[in-house]
């Protein structure tokens, strides 16, 4: 239409608004400092499940299967009848009512890299389209206040800001929280060395030193960018809101014990303390799941009490101060794992079946939807695909999945091309 | 009779009444423009416009689909993507997007609507659904299109009745010509209208003004309605872009920045002795728009900026001060060679052309990170020798894994000899480069083609993949056709080496289950490190054993030979000096590399809707180079030594507003490789700045530019993945995130802490052999901004001295203040 639509995301204007009308960066924030954004009010918490958990070890079991596929496991009822999951996570069982159970999840990409562009982006992985990953979408239509990340990552990014541009990838807080040590975010937290007063008498330094573009600070996008985000960059830094939402030490014993202890329990805790700070978007990362061998030892006496214990926990959490109806929250792997048990007791990658958990916002908790068949090879019908999934998160969320941006590919681009959201999981 | 058709245009689009009242003026104008055709001299013997000829009752004139019907449902946007043109369709019926799909389209019009009747009666045109929808008779979604008795509904009204005829074998258009070719307004100059004339190679020329599609390419500048009036809106140059059947023609529209035609005759002051071939066409367009450029840069900006955009490298201290204190008038010009000539201009463009081109470790289906790593050196070794351009891109185009008579033995040997830990051999010095062609993203003929033109001639062919391009000439068959150069290439064991891999796969224990060979392992290449040869898959082709001909995007056919490398014709015709692209799209991308925009922006967007700002210097700066035999050193000497190139970036009270013009420079943010490097070679020790600068291996933008790929700095500053056909996949904008890493990121923190020359500092200070404190800031100046300090930022900077616990401390928080300011990651 004109040269701002189509230079939009290289001049890294900003589209707003149904009718995709374009602004310049610079017009852009002039709006936003003057109208605030319009948002959905909600945040979401991304649990990634690295490494693809055995579906029919969780959440979709198949007790009547041959012993060479049902596994070692068997599964418990919950307080919602009918619905049942593995023994391994008693404290979820008497927490149906919060989470949806998301079977027959399907797709083609059993490797880990390719599997999760797919499940991160809920478009198919192409080489000539970098798809954004949620965080960063909602980074995009939905940012923080000033003196906050809108998209945070532990502890490291699983998937990128794609078409929408490095503006909107997440701050990545480098290392995960770990019980009894101090926590430093990357970026946020300050050096040992460095205190408050010292990185404000620097900030103050640099504000007296930055003069050669004095009395043009409006002329050109990059100067007033850049005077924008270092104002924002000290906000955040200098601020006791960001700070203290990423210091874990004043968490009660209790809500130490509460989360647990290990290292997913103390990123859990984290990620709750984030969202109710006021960051849009939180990824956790909890690896491990990758069981090719020695599957249900490291499921029974690892990573699933750890996952319950935590996980309960943050919904526990979020639910007692009302924020569970304001946060998406979406747990899943890459892929599940294959029907059959190797001969090493583990499961290898298996795309045609998974399953996913959602919980939040709009969800209908206490259900299953969707099916696999017998043995859990494959979804019942056709199943649902990462696209529908995504386009359910995002719904979820307040983005409207067939939105469309100008992105670096010289063609419009819908947000979720492929999906619809899932029947029946959200409210309508 | 001009007044008549602003008059008329100026009305509201949407309602009944309108159309009707169109009609009528339309009426009373015709008359006048019939004589004004006749006397004009474009539209002296061309059929008058459509809308008079298809118009009124009387008409019985029968239109053509492909001239007439298919152009109308375009200019009526029922191919449009949100309509017809979507690939669902809308209300059961689906066009061609754009048009240009004539068979599909007609069978669409001629086809069954949902309910099972058809959409067109040949015996009763007017219970046609085709203009009933339009006409908003029946429920139409898109709602009314046109009115009762419009030429609109005349033209389709004729094409039913008589037969409702497709296209047996499509005309082409010879070429659109416009009028006026240039519009240039003066403030508040009444609006334009366009005349289209469209010539149909067999000589048949017809107005077809009411029948295209036109587009502003910005509406700050000029705006178009859709029957091709353009009204100007603000000062600045853009163009107005018409489009019909598949050609596209572009206006340029200007308006002057000033009224007093004074400044602009006021010669813009010469940087060093005679005016630079390529100011004279910069001068020119600044002269029509009335703009004065900003004084020449001052010595240490010049230096600063030439430095960072030929090297990615900041000028140390004792170079900048040598550089002040010269006082002959060619420093400038012999900085610049100086600068060509050392080893990080070969480093920093390497990287560039590197971007180009797409090497990505992640995409490459052996050994990413090792053979992207050889990628670059392959590159930096080319361009150390400064070989032609386009002998450069023939050798990465042509290249083949095995040089011509290598046995599969001696090449496997070669591959691992690259490998090996006892003096390796050096891979940059093979002729060829084929890992270009080995990406995995290469194995599809349709995504090769894409990535090769985009890649080697700044097209951006997607869009043709599935339909007609929106806004250059190709078509579905234009890129089909295209494609096909690219099929048969493969990467795996070709027959007759088979035995011979497997044989060595079996030496070294590599798995292989079938005929396409294996990823070679970290097992397998310990084993290369150590000495042995290990198998290596190859690069070959399945060639086709018949002859074809296949249209080169419009510009030529080509015969392909039984057994032929594909490959080869398709390079022959790059480096033909009339190919239309090949040349400008490399001079195009390198002046983007100096300036914040291309002449053509996006720089690899070449389509004829989106025309260059200055066409007459790009053209030059193209022959130039072709001239040159593609001396690329030439190129950027050349680009750097212009005046437009040196401006400042202070505007003056005519050019506060210009960003297309040069007529000042647009401060830039430093590419990601380059923060990196500047904060390290910022704070190194004296004795380590030279080896910091010059060690490449140790550079972000030299051969660690590879290995960096995808860290959190990189990201975080938008070096590129090079995985999608774009150059905005670098990204130079400013973002938070770059501000909080500057600002407080750990890397930052032990650069800092670890600062070489604070630590020699350090050392002075328990020695009491430390400088005086203004001696320091005006290092530290030196060191981060490439200039001296202002007697006011001395005095404040100072002052931070008496509030640290020691000079150092002092000297690390004012470091710390500078490596943050604006000016130090701005290139300005």
């Amino acid at each position: 239409m004109n040269i701002t639509r189509r230079s939009m995301l290289q001049t890294s204007a900003v589209q707003v608004g149904a009718l995709g009308t374009t602004l310049s960066l610079s017009q852009y924030l002039r709006a936003q400092e003057a109208t605030g954004q319009a948002d959905s009010g909600r945040s979401a918490i991304l649990v990634f499940l690295g490494g693809g958990p055995a579906h029919q070890d969780t959440f979709d079991m198949k007790p009547a299967a041959p012993a060479e596929y049902r596994g070692q496991f068997s599964p418990v009822r919950t307080s919602v009848p009918g619905m049942e999951i593995c023994e391994h996570m008693p404290k979820l069982a008497r927490r149906a009512e919060h989470y949806t159970i998301i079977r027959g999840l399907t797709h083609t990409l059993a490797d880990h890299g390719l599997g999760t562009r797919y499940l991160m982006t809920g478009n198919l992985p192409t080489p000539v389209v970098n798809y954004p990953m949620y965080g960063s979408l909602v980074s995009k239509e939905m940012p923080a206040e000033k003196d906050l990340p809108s998209f945070v990552s532990i502890d490291r990014p699983v998937e990128g800001p794609g078409y929408l541009g490095s503006e909107y990838g997440p701050l990545s807080t480098g290392e995960k929280p770990r019980f009894g040590q101090p926590f430093r975010v990357r970026g946020i937290t300050l050096d040992d060395t460095i205190s408050i007063a010292k990185y404000q008498q620097r900030a103050s330094l640099k504000d007296d030193l930055d003069n050669a573009f004095r009395g043009y600070e409006s002329l050109d996008d990059s100067v007033r960018g850049l005077d924008r985000f270092s104002q924002q960059a000290y906000r955040i830094i200098s601020s006791p809101r960001a700070r203290n939402a990423f210091d874990l030490t004043g968490e009660s014993d209790r809500e130490m014990d509460r989360f647990g202890r290990h290292e997913f329990g103390q990123s859990a805790l984290l990620a709750t303390r984030l969202i109710e700070a006021g960051v849009r978007f939180v990824t956790v990362l909890m690896e491990g799941w990758d069981t090719h061998q020695d599957n249900f030892n490291t499921l029974g006496r690892n990573l699933l009490p750890n996952f319950d214990q935590s996980f309960s926990a943050m919904l526990d959490r979020l639910d007692a101060a009302g924020r569970l109806a304001s946060t998406a929250v979406l747990v899943t792997g890459e892929f599940g794992r294959t029907p059959k048990v190797n001969g090493n007791a583990g499961r290898d990658h298996w795309a045609r079946a998974m399953c996913a958990l959602m919980a939040g916002g709009s969800v209908q908790g206490g259900q299953v939807v969707g099916a696999t068949d017998d043995k859990a090879e494959g979804p019942q019908d056709t199943g649902y695909s990462p696209d529908d999934l995504a386009a359910t998160f995002l719904s979820n969320i307040g983005i409207d999945p067939k939105q469309e941006y100008q992105a670096n590919v010289g063609r419009p681009i819908t947000v979720i091309r492929n999906g619809k959201p899932i029947p029946k999981v959200l409210n309508s | 009779m001009v007044q008549l058709r602003q008059f008329k245009f100026t009305l509201p689009i949407d309602s009944v009444l309108t159309v009707l009242l169109r009609t009528v003026l339309w009426g009373t104008v015709l008359w006048g423009t019939v004589l004004w055709r006749t006397a004009g001299v474009m539209g002296a013997d061309a059929l008058p416009a459509v809308n008079e000829r298809f118009g009124g009752e009387a008409s019985h004139e029968v239109p053509d689909f492909q001239r007439h019907v298919s152009p109308l449902l375009g200019h009526l946007g029922c191919n449009g993507r949100s309509c017809h043109g979507s690939f669902q369709g809308q209300g059961g019926l689906r066009l061609s997007l754009f048009g240009y799909d004539f068979d599909m389209d007609h069978k669409g019009l001629t086809g069954s609507s949902s309910d099972g009747s058809h959409r067109l009666d040949r015996d009763q045109p007017d219970q046609s659904l085709v203009l009933q929808k339009p006409l908003s008779q029946v429920d139409h979604e898109g709602g009314q299109r046109f009115a009762e008795g419009s030429w609109e509904h005349q033209l389709l009204r004729n094409w039913i009745q008589s037969g409702a005829a497709g296209v047996a074998a499509p005309q082409k258009l010879a070429q659109l010509q416009v009028q006026p070719a240039e519009i240039l307004f003066a403030p508040q100059q009444a609006p334009v209208q366009l005349q289209v004339i469209a010539v149909w190679q067999n000589g048949d020329r017809e107005d077809v003004t009411p029948l295209c599609r036109f587009r502003s390419n910005d509406d700050s500048v000029a705006q178009v309605d859709a029957e091709g009036l353009v009204q100007s809106t603000g000062a600045g140059d853009s163009h107005i872009v018409v489009f019909y059947d598949n050609g596209v023609e572009a206006i340029p529209v200007l308006r002057p920045f000033n009224r007093t035609t004074e400044l602009a005759d006021t010669a813009p002051p010469a940087a060093h002795g005679q005016r630079h071939d390529i100011d004279r066409f910069i001068d020119e367009k600044l002269r029509k728009l009335n703009l004065l450029p900003s004084a020449t840069c001052s010595d240490t900006e010049f230096l600063r900026r030439v430095s960072l955009d030929l090297t990615g490298t900041l000028p140390t201290p004792d170079e900048i001060e040598e550089f002040l204190a010269d006082a002959a008038s060619d420093k400038r010009l012999r900085k610049i060679d100086e600068l060509l000539a050392r080893p990080a201009y070969a480093a920093w463009w390497a990287n560039k052309l590197c971007d180009f081109t797409g090497c990505n470790p992640s995409q490459q289906a052996e050994l990413g990170q090792e053979t992207s790593v050889q990628w670059y050196g392959w590159m930096h070794e080319r361009l150390r020798e400064n070989i032609p351009y386009d002998e450069l891109v023939s050798r990465i185009v042509l290249a083949s894994s095995r040089a011509a008579g290598q046995s599969y033995d001696d090449y496997a040997a070669e591959m691992s000899s690259y490998f090996r830990e006892d003096s390796p051999a050096d891979f940059a010095r093979r002729q060829t480069m084929p890992h270009y062609w080995t990406r995995r993203s290469m194995q599809k003929p349709e995504d090769a083609s894409q990535a090769f033109a985009h890649n080697f001639l700044g097209l951006r062919l997607q869009c043709a993949q599935c339909h007609k391009h929106p806004f250059a000439p190709w078509t579905q068959q234009d890129f089909q056709e295209f494609s096909k150069f690219f099929e048969g290439m493969k990467f795996g064991v070709p027959e007759d080496s088979r035995a011979r891999y497997r044989e060595l796969a079996r030496q070294v224990g590599l798995n292989v289950r079938d005929d396409d060979g294996n990823n070679i392992s970290r097992e397998v290449l310990k084993q290369a490190r150590g000495g042995r040869t290990i198998p290596w898959r190859e690069l070959y082709f399945d060639l086709q054993d018949d002859s074809r001909s296949l249209n080169l995007l419009q510009s030529g056919k080509v015969a392909l030979h039984p057994n032929q490398d594909p490959r080869e014709p398709i390079m022959a015709w790059m480096s033909d000096p009339k190919n239309p692209w090949f040349a400008r799209a490399f001079v195009n991308r390198v002046w983007a590399a100096y300036f914040h925009r291309g002449l053509i922006e996006p720089a690899d967007d070449l389509n004829p809707a989106n025309p260059p700002s200055h066409p007459e210097l790009l053209d030059w700066l193209a022959a130039e180079f072709i001239a040159r035999q593609m001396d690329m050193k030439w190129l950027h000497r050349t680009i750097t030594a212009s005046d437009a190139y040196q401006r400042s970036w202070i505007p003056n009270q005519t050019n506060r507003d210009d960003r297309r013009n040069y007529s000042r420079m647009i401060p830039r943010r430093m590419p990601a490789e380059v923060v990196y490097d500047s904060v390290k070679q910022a704070l190194a020790a004296n004795d380590q700045s030279e080896q910091v600068r010059t060690d490449l291996s140790r550079r972000a933008i030299g051969h660690l530019s590879m290995r960096l790929a995808g860290t959190y700095a990189m990201q975080v500053f938008g070096k590129p993945d090079r995985a999608v056909n774009c150059d905005c996949e670098r990204v130079n904008q400013p973002s938070l995130l770059q501000a909080i890493f500057l600002q407080n990121d750990p890397l930052m923190d032990d650069r800092l802490a670890g600062s070489g020359w604070l630590e020699f500092l350090q050392q002075q200070q328990t020695s009491a052999a430390l400088p005086d404190h203004e001696t320091l800031v005006r290092q530290a100046w030196l060191r981060t901004l490439s200039r001296l300090p202002t007697a006011d930022e001395l005095s404040r900077a100072k002052k931070q001295f008496t509030a640290a616990e020691s000079t150092v401390e002092g000297l690390r928080d004012l470091l710390w203040a500078l490596l943050n300011t604006k000016e130090f990651v701005l290139i300005k």
